[in-house]
């Protein structure tokens, strides 16, 4: 077929097409030795930066888990200078205290506002507390468990890390990565 | 079995060109300058075609070098070494554009004045014909009339699908054809 000819020049051949070829045949390609300057230098393979950013993101996140380990470590420990400038608060136990204490002042005052109709003001909870020397046993649980949580963070960025170091080490690792840039 | 750049090259039933691609690519990255003239042999005709189509008959040979040399440099940022063709195609397209955007001018004039030789003047004549054609049909005609290339040999090298290659060479004749009957002599 003709149509063959022009596209794999097999079949019967196309006069017009066979004319074509030997005219545009003066143009075709004649070879020529390629100059490639003597001091260019074999081009590099590009080299995969995945497990450099990838330890780099692990050192990051480390760092940010530290970061915020130390931050709630502060923040639960009493900072004495505030608790001494300001008033202590009506908290719940200090007022049972002061009911203990046979002050009948605000007592009186608590029955005074529920005679007239209204509430009396919810107990507030400071947020640093007066007593400097030992924390509350909540707090001191919650501090507790942040802590574990920062520690169980680091450890599996830590195992992540070695993780990432293993693998860019193994030699299957290499070949896989020579056949992606290949 | 290690299969080494001339294995592939002597054997002429290795139905891929890609595996040759593939090997002498690797070959030129490994430090191989060699590799790198084997796949000029092999491309360099795809390369001239697709400039031919672009550019004037006189700058096609510098230009085919220059383009060579470009790909040597930046051979290492080519991520399929499968993709030799493909890649190397678009670079003489990309830099068959950054020619006329650059000469405008000096360029047409050069090819008027060079091509005072008779004994191709016909080939002249219809290549101009083709190039006056859409750009998808040109390339592929070219690639099979100048540089006697078959219709699998474009779609492998170039990247293109066989079917789109079929298309463009049977539409691509039929406006040469319809084109043609205005020349004397053909």
């Amino acid at each position: 077929m003709k149509e063959d000819y022009l596209w794999d020049k097999t079949g019967e051949p196309d006069p017009e097409i066979q004319q074509l070829e030997e005219i545009l045949g003066a143009l075709r390609y004649e070879p020529k030795p390629l100059e490639l300057p003597q001091d260019l230098l074999v081009p590099r393979r590009r080299r995969n930066h995945f497990p450099l950013l990838a330890i780099a993101a692990t050192v990051l996140l480390a760092l940010l888990a530290a970061g915020v380990w130390l931050r709630v470590r502060t923040q639960s420990e009493p900072q004495p200078k505030q608790a001494s400038v300001t008033p202590a608060p009506s908290t719940i136990d200090e007022k049972s205290t002061v009911a203990t204490n046979n002050d009948e002042e605000p007592k009186q005052q608590k029955i005074e506002q529920v005679r007239k109709g209204g509430l009396p003001p919810l107990p507030r909870h400071s947020k640093h507390r007066s007593s400097s020397t030992t924390l509350p046993k909540q707090e001191r649980e919650e501090a507790l468990e942040a802590k574990q949580q920062v520690m169980l963070a680091l450890r599996l960025t830590t195992e992540k890390l070695s993780l990432v170091h293993k693998k860019n080490q193994s030699p299957s690792n290499q070949i896989k990565n020579q056949h992606r840039v290949g | 079995m290690y299969v080494t750049a001339d294995m592939l090259l002597m054997n002429p039933e290795q139905p891929q060109e890609t595996a040759v691609e593939v090997v002498l690519v690797r070959a030129v990255l490994d430090g191989d300058r060699d590799g790198f003239a084997r796949l000029y042999d092999l491309y360099a005709p795809l390369v001239h075609g697709i400039l031919l189509a672009r550019v004037p008959r006189a700058e096609v040979d510098d230009l085919v070098q220059d383009i060579f040399l470009h790909a040597f440099r930046k051979l290492h940022t080519l991520r399929e070494a499968s993709s030799f063709g493909p890649w190397i195609a678009m670079i003489a397209r990309n830099r068959a554009v950054d020619y006329h955007r650059r000469s405008k001018e000096t360029v047409e004039i050069s090819d008027e004045v060079r091509g005072t030789d008779t004994h191709d003047s016909k080939a002249k004549e219809i290549l101009e014909l083709i190039r006056s054609l859409p750009e998808a049909y040109r390339e592929t005609l070219i690639l099979r009339l100048v540089e006697g290339m078959t219709g699998p040999e474009i779609a492998a090298r170039t990247g293109l699908t066989a079917a789109s290659v079929r298309v463009n060479l049977h539409r691509g004749m039929k406006l040469l054809r319809e084109r043609l009957g205005f020349v004397e002599g053909v």
